[in-house]
């Protein structure tokens, strides 16, 4: 691989793994913020009233 | 208004998002396949078609954001937590981009000088400015009021934006073995074939693109990482609140305890 071919794949390759982790660090703080909002079950969870 | 209609995601960021991939699409394919060798330093010439341009979002993008942010965040007439969210969000993405331009310029720097790495004032003051911003993400970590924690980091913000000119005039002010403007002179000639200069143009439009992208959703996670920490806060509290209402509820319906009662 030349000096060209390993700069271009290094730039692109972080830019686009970057990209990825911010999406789904989005993604986990919009869920983390949906289940502590009151009234807001869990997925998963028992409903209320219903035996565990 | 919560934090999720706060941090939902607009069509234009989107649309920016598409743009600048496709942009950078665009210039990958001109950089590698399509603009002719340069004239003296062969194919090497095409990591000018992405360094400079990573660079320039590392420097002067974050720059003005994080410093323009920072400055809007301590004018008390402007104080808002936006500017500090988004002074936040312009340093940790700018710290890629300067890792990004360290290394690409070390691989362009290890065949046409012979090194990866020098004691240059430019590559110096570049990596300087990357520590910076480590150091600055790491002050944000500290645990403290918000206030006090957009008010630190907007001074440190300041400190880093003290690099960003130095890291410019470095070639200028010292004599240094990273060249000054290659492309472009103070005049605004270009020296370059119109393939050339039109692929160089396109590849900071697209990281500036890619820039304004990541600096959308970086921002959106800030948002959502203080409005959960908001949330929790006041969860915490409500239940320490009724914590103590039980406690106080329960102590006036317990008969208080009376002396000389009978022996059990």
């Amino acid at each position: 691989m030349s000096y060209v071919d390993a700069g271009y794949a290094i730039a692109l390759a972080t830019l686009f793994v970057y990209a990825v982790t911010l999406v789904l660090r989005r993604r986990r703080w919009e869920r983390a913020l949906q289940m502590s909002e009151p009234g807001v079950e869990p997925e998963g969870a028992p409903a209320h009233g219903e035996a565990s | 208004m919560s934090a999720l209609t706060v941090a939902r995601r607009p069509r234009w960021l989107t649309v920016v998002g598409v743009l600048g991939v496709v942009a950078l699409g665009f210039t990958v394919w001109l950089g590698l396949w399509i603009t002719p060798p340069d004239r003296f330093q062969g194919n090497l010439a095409r990591l000018l078609y992405i360094h400079p341009a990573i660079a320039t979002v590392a420097l002067y993008w974050v720059g003005l954001v994080a410093a323009g942010g920072s400055l809007l965040y301590l004018w008390p007439r402007t104080r808002s937590f936006f500017w500090d969210r988004l002074a936040a969000a312009s340093v940790e993405v700018g710290a890629v981009f300067a890792a990004l331009t360290l290394v690409t310029g070390a691989l362009w720097g290890r065949p046409v000088w012979g090194v990866w790495w020098t004691w240059d004032a430019r590559l110096t003051s570049t990596a300087l400015l990357l520590l910076l911003e480590i150091g600055y993400l790491a002050l944000r970590r500290v645990p403290a009021e918000p206030a006090i924690r957009a008010r630190r980091c907007a001074v440190a913000a300041l400190l880093i934006a003290i690099d960003i000119p130095i890291v410019h005039f470095s070639v200028d002010w010292w004599n240094t073995l990273h060249q000054g403007g290659t492309f472009i002179d103070p005049g605004f000639q270009i020296h370059a074939s119109p393939s050339m200069s039109w692929t160089f143009l396109l590849g900071f439009i697209a990281f500036s693109l890619i820039f304004v992208w990541l600096l959308g959703v970086r921002y959106q996670v800030e948002v959502l990482q203080d409005a959960v920490g908001d949330q929790e806060l006041e969860v915490s509290l409500s239940e320490r609140w009724s914590e103590d209402t039980d406690l106080v509820g329960a102590s006036a319906s317990t008969p208080a305890p009376t002396t000389g009662g009978a022996a059990p």
